[in-house]
């Protein structure tokens, strides 16, 4: 599965707790949208910590790296070139 | 008596080019701040509002949400705020109990777009127009009085019997003056807030700020800890409040270490008992910073008792003595006074508790007896004044900065197919405090399973809400008479 999928499979299951793929877009606002809160951002980043390998520093915790499950891929992607 | 409308109209007044607020992007000076206050204000009175009338806020933490409060009180009417993670149902509850005539809130809100159309009348809504032109703007004196309603804040959504603490100017008023004078507020201080308006807390951090003159930074990034810290570096802040699990998350995540915070002068803690190990992090984190425990309930306007910094490391766990104005008395269930030292039911009064629950005489009958509030919170008053918490007698949930009724959940999970009976509870939680939890009976044939009780859930209560604990089970523990057995709730489920 590719990583942009088990993402949002991850999203999907524990936040909108369906498996409907289009329940969710890619680009959709996770915490504007109130679907993240600010435990589930932390539940995310243990997911992200524990399945994908990467190391979250606090500083990296932003909108721009959360917000959406395209920018939760991207920044994946970003942490895993420069480690 | 004063109001908080005309509070800050004499700071607008005084020093009008003096910083008032910044969220985002936008910052505003006091007369800045009126001008566009005065404007809302006019704008509802072209939608029809007038003195008295109910105006549901249903927007998010920010500039617009401050304009539409104030506005709504220059206009003389009664601020109504609406939760914004609010689901549709709870809006339809809370704008028809309230009758509010107009609401304030935004095109692209769906819940707010499902709620209108299934009102019993029609409500129109005004969405925020943002900022106003400068230019002269005179600064009217606010005519609502002391006795007059300025808000109703609901406290549960339960269909059929929601809970609306109606707080007078004089409510609000009496207990904003207490909390300046403690915690010292004045034009020099500089906020940082990430508390909810719609809350009592949060109303009470900005309605202190914008009567003390105190600059307020709105900051809406509360998901992520460190921004908040950022926030806090980035605008010197004097002050900051929050509720146990805003400290965990700042000092867990917020690398608080590495920001330059030497301006932070005190620091408040509510929203339910912070872990005394959570207090001694704090304090050795933020060690300059003097730590105001307190203890409030939205039917006291927001607070009741504070403890004095001085005393916090002496005394983890207690909650102080009563603010200025409110006297404190242990009870008995059956009202006599509990002797010195001995647990009882905590009853307050003073100019700051509410009127009563909004069209809701029975509610109010069993919350006030003669002049005193009934907090439904067990306490001890010690030898020093302080009040000791020792749980509550309500099922209440508190999770995070949220107060749940475990009724608004559990009807929404009945309302599944499948769902024979259910009950929700908090259950510990090391960060929030309580979590969510339910146990459900399901029927043999046809059991929903955990993500679809979840997935009802999140289609009809806001996120915090919604259970991160379902257990299915095959009966509910029940007393001999068939009452549910609420306090052994959590036991069944650890």
């Amino acid at each position: 599965m590719d990583r942009l999928r088990q993402i949002k499979q991850f999203v999907l299951g524990n936040f909108l707790f369906s498996e409907d793929e289009s329940a969710l877009a890619d680009d959709t606002s996770l915490v504007r949208g109130g679907l993240v809160d600010s435990t589930g951002i932390l539940e995310l980043i243990m997911f992200l910590e524990s399945s994908l390998g990467i190391k979250v520093p606090p500083e990296d915790m932003t909108p721009d790296n959360f917000d959406t499950v395209l920018a939760i891929d991207d920044y994946v992607g970003r942490r895993l070139a420069t480690a | 008596m004063n109001t908080l409308p005309a509070r800050l109209a004499a700071q607008v007044r005084a020093a009008p080019d003096r910083p008032a607020l910044a969220a985002e992007q936008r910052s505003l000076d006091r007369a800045g701040l009126w001008r566009e206050i005065a404007a809302m204000a006019a704008r509802l009175g072209e939608a029809g509002v007038a003195p008295g009338d109910r105006v549901g806020v249903r927007l998010a933490n920010g500039i617009d949400a401050v304009v539409a409060w104030y506005g709504t009180w220059l206009a003389g009417a009664v601020v109504v705020p609406l939760n914004a993670q609010a689901a549709a149902r709870d809006l339809v509850t809370w704008l028809a109990h309230s009758g509010a005539r107009v609401v304030v809130g935004r095109g692209d809100d769906a819940a707010i777009a499902a709620a209108l159309p299934a009102l019993p009348a029609p409500v129109p809504m005004l969405e925020p127009a943002g900022p106003v032109p400068e230019g002269a703007c005179p600064v009217v004196e606010p005519r609502a009085g002391a006795a007059d309603l300025a808000a109703i804040l609901y406290t549960s959504g339960t269909t059929g019997a929601p809970k609306g603490v109606a707080l007078s100017h004089g409510n609000l008023d009496h207990n904003t003056a207490a909390i300046i004078g403690y915690l010292g507020l004045g034009a020099d201080d500089r906020g940082v807030t990430v508390l909810p308006f719609w809350y009592a807390y949060g109303a009470s951090v900005l309605n202190c700020h914008l009567a003390a003159g105190a600059f307020l930074a709105i900051e809406t990034n509360s998901q992520y800890p460190h921004l908040v810290v950022q926030a806090l570096e980035r605008h010197r802040a004097t002050g900051f409040s929050g509720v146990p699990s805003t400290f965990a998350l700042l000092l867990e995540h917020g690398r608080l270490d590495q920001a330059d915070l030497s301006a932070l002068r005190y620091l408040t803690q509510a929203g339910g008992a912070m872990a005394p190990a959570l207090t001694r992090r704090l304090r050795a984190a933020l060690p300059r910073a003097r730590l105001f425990i307190m203890y409030g309930q939205t039917e006291a306007s927001a607070r009741l008792t504070f403890l004095d910094p001085d005393r916090v490391d002496r005394k983890p766990g207690a909650v102080g003595g009563p603010v200025a104005g409110v006297e404190l008395a242990i009870r008995h269930a059956d009202g006599s006074i509990a002797a010195p030292g001995e647990e009882g039911e905590v009853w307050a009064r003073g100019g700051n508790i509410m009127a009563g629950y909004w069209q809701a005489p029975e509610a109010t009958a069993q919350a006030l007896r003669d002049g005193w509030l009934r907090t439904g919170d067990l306490g001890r008053i010690d030898e020093e004044g302080d009040l000791w918490l020792a749980g509550r007698r309500s099922d209440l949930i508190k999770t995070g900065a949220h107060r749940v009724h475990p009724l608004d959940v559990e009807q929404v999970i009945a309302e599944l197919p499948g769902v024979r009976e259910v009950a929700v509870c908090g259950v510990d939680d090391a960060l929030l405090g309580q979590a969510v939890a339910a146990l459900v009976v399901a029927d043999r044939a046809q059991v929903p399973g955990e993500m679809a009780v979840k997935a009802h859930c999140r289609a009809h209560l806001p996120t915090y809400k919604i259970p991160r604990l379902v257990r299915f089970v095959d009966a509910l523990p029940r007393t001999a008479s068939g009452k549910i057995r609420r306090a052994d709730l959590a036991t069944e489920l650890s």
